[in-house]
């Protein structure tokens, strides 16, 4: 599926992408969804039509790109939705992979792989992920809001850039290329690839979700502190 | 899954003929849509490709704007190549509408990592990425030049699949490049 629009059955677009249940959960939305279209859903839940469809559209397809985001959207939806992902990641997808990694590295016999190691790679990416996450929370989104809420010019622009070779992304993509073509040794191979599967779905994730970070909170960011200056 | 296109244009006739040369790029014949909604459908239900021309695309801008780079618009003008879509000039005849479509809808090939190994200045270069050093102070210590290290770090992110310096760094201690501390 290309594009979402008012009329689409939210049935058919999980069907379609399984994936997006992570998003409807953002919204309170669970499996069950019934054959209700994306309008009646937003209706029904009392949410804002435009930025539901446009925050689905940008998740799932890479090249939509929203227009009149800043007249659009509100800072403070923008960033409820942000920080509903950021709890999806903190308390489902990492401690997933954790888990894995910890039954993976337990049922394989330690010192005759390099998984070691790899899990280390892992924590590592984890950490600069929550840290992103951390500086999101506690410096970009505040000044943000105070920007929406109060007209208050900010000192600088918070907004960590996290983009080429050395961004969360990459190292993500580091990550699953060191499981897949230099994992050596024993080890448990179905616990492996449930590792790989887990890391691969928040890497899936993380890139659908920096595109919404980076085409409409950071343009909405950029538009305030532009007012404000 | 297989690709399928819509064919979106003012000129019934020039529809047809794009549809003719698209046919060998496609098992299912495309869809010359005849208004804005059936090319909605079609986008809704799956459709990979909207090839139109440039009036039409400038017509329907907020219907195919959000499609990007899967829009193919045939025209000679140069405005349009900015806003994402694939522009083809018409001007230059068949060969090159053809050479285009082949270039843009032939299937990409997949990358893969090279496993082949390093070589001794490239493992030199990487044990120094690996110890925190930045590419002028390894040309420094290696006495070589900037170009040549970035061209090294190059050919070991070719050869590894591997670009970040931590992953680079857990890559150099997993084969015993660096001490793992």
């Amino acid at each position: 599926m290309s594009i979402v629009y008012p009329n689409t059955k939210l049935c058919e677009l999980v069907i379609q992408d399984p994936m997006v249940v992570t998003v409807l959960n953002r919204f309170n939305i669970m499996l069950g969804t019934g054959d209700a279209t994306v309008a009646e859903v937003c209706e029904q839940r009392n949410l804002d039509r435009d930025f539901f469809i446009t925050i689905i559209n940008t998740y799932i397809n890479e090249d939509y790109f929203p227009e009149r985001v800043i007249d659009t959207f509100s800072a403070a939806s923008m960033i409820s939705y942000m920080k509903q992902t950021y709890l999806y990641y903190e308390h489902s997808q990492l401690p997933n992979i954790e888990r894995h990694f910890q039954l993976l590295l337990a049922r394989s016999a330690s010192g005759s792989n390099n998984l070691d190691l790899i899990y280390r790679f892992f924590v590592e990416v984890r950490d600069g992920l929550l840290a992103r996450i951390e500086h999101d929370r506690q410096e970009w989104f505040p000044q943000v809001l105070n920007l929406e809420s109060l007209g208050r010019p900010a000192a600088v622009n918070a907004v960590m850039l996290d983009e080429g070779d050395n961004s969360i992304e990459a190292k993500i993509d580091d990550l699953i290329t060191m499981i897949v073509v230099h994992l050596s040794g024993q080890y448990d191979a179905n616990l492996a690839l449930a590792v790989l599967l887990s890391i691969s779905g928040l890497r899936k994730d993380i890139a659908k979700n920096n595109r919404i970070r980076n085409r409409i909170l950071k343009p909405l960011s950029d538009a305030l502190t532009q007012k404000h200056a | 899954m297989t690709p399928r296109a819509v064919i979106f244009m003012s000129n019934a006739l020039a529809a047809i003929g794009i549809s003719h040369l698209l046919e060998s790029h496609f098992s299912v014949a495309p869809h010359i849509a005849s208004s804005a909604d059936e090319v909605s459908i079609a986008m809704q239900d799956g459709t990979d490709y909207i090839v139109t021309d440039a009036a039409t695309y400038v017509t329907h801008l907020s219907l195919l704007l959000p499609h990007g780079r899967h829009t193919i618009v045939f025209s000679d003008s140069t405005a349009l190549t900015t806003s994402g879509v694939t522009v083809i000039a018409t001007s230059r005849g068949e060969r090159h509408i053809v050479e285009c479509l082949n270039t843009i809808l032939s299937p990409k090939p997949i990358h893969s990592h090279k496993a082949s190994m390093l070589s001794s200045r490239e493992v030199d270069v990487l044990r120094l990425v690996a110890s925190g050093l930045i590419n002028k102070e390894i040309a420094t210590r290696l006495n070589i030049s900037i170009n040549t290290v970035l061209t090294h770090r190059k050919n070991i992110t070719a050869k590894l699949g591997i670009k970040s310096v931590s992953g680079l760094t857990f890559y150099a201690m997993m084969h015993g490049i660096i001490s793992p501390e």
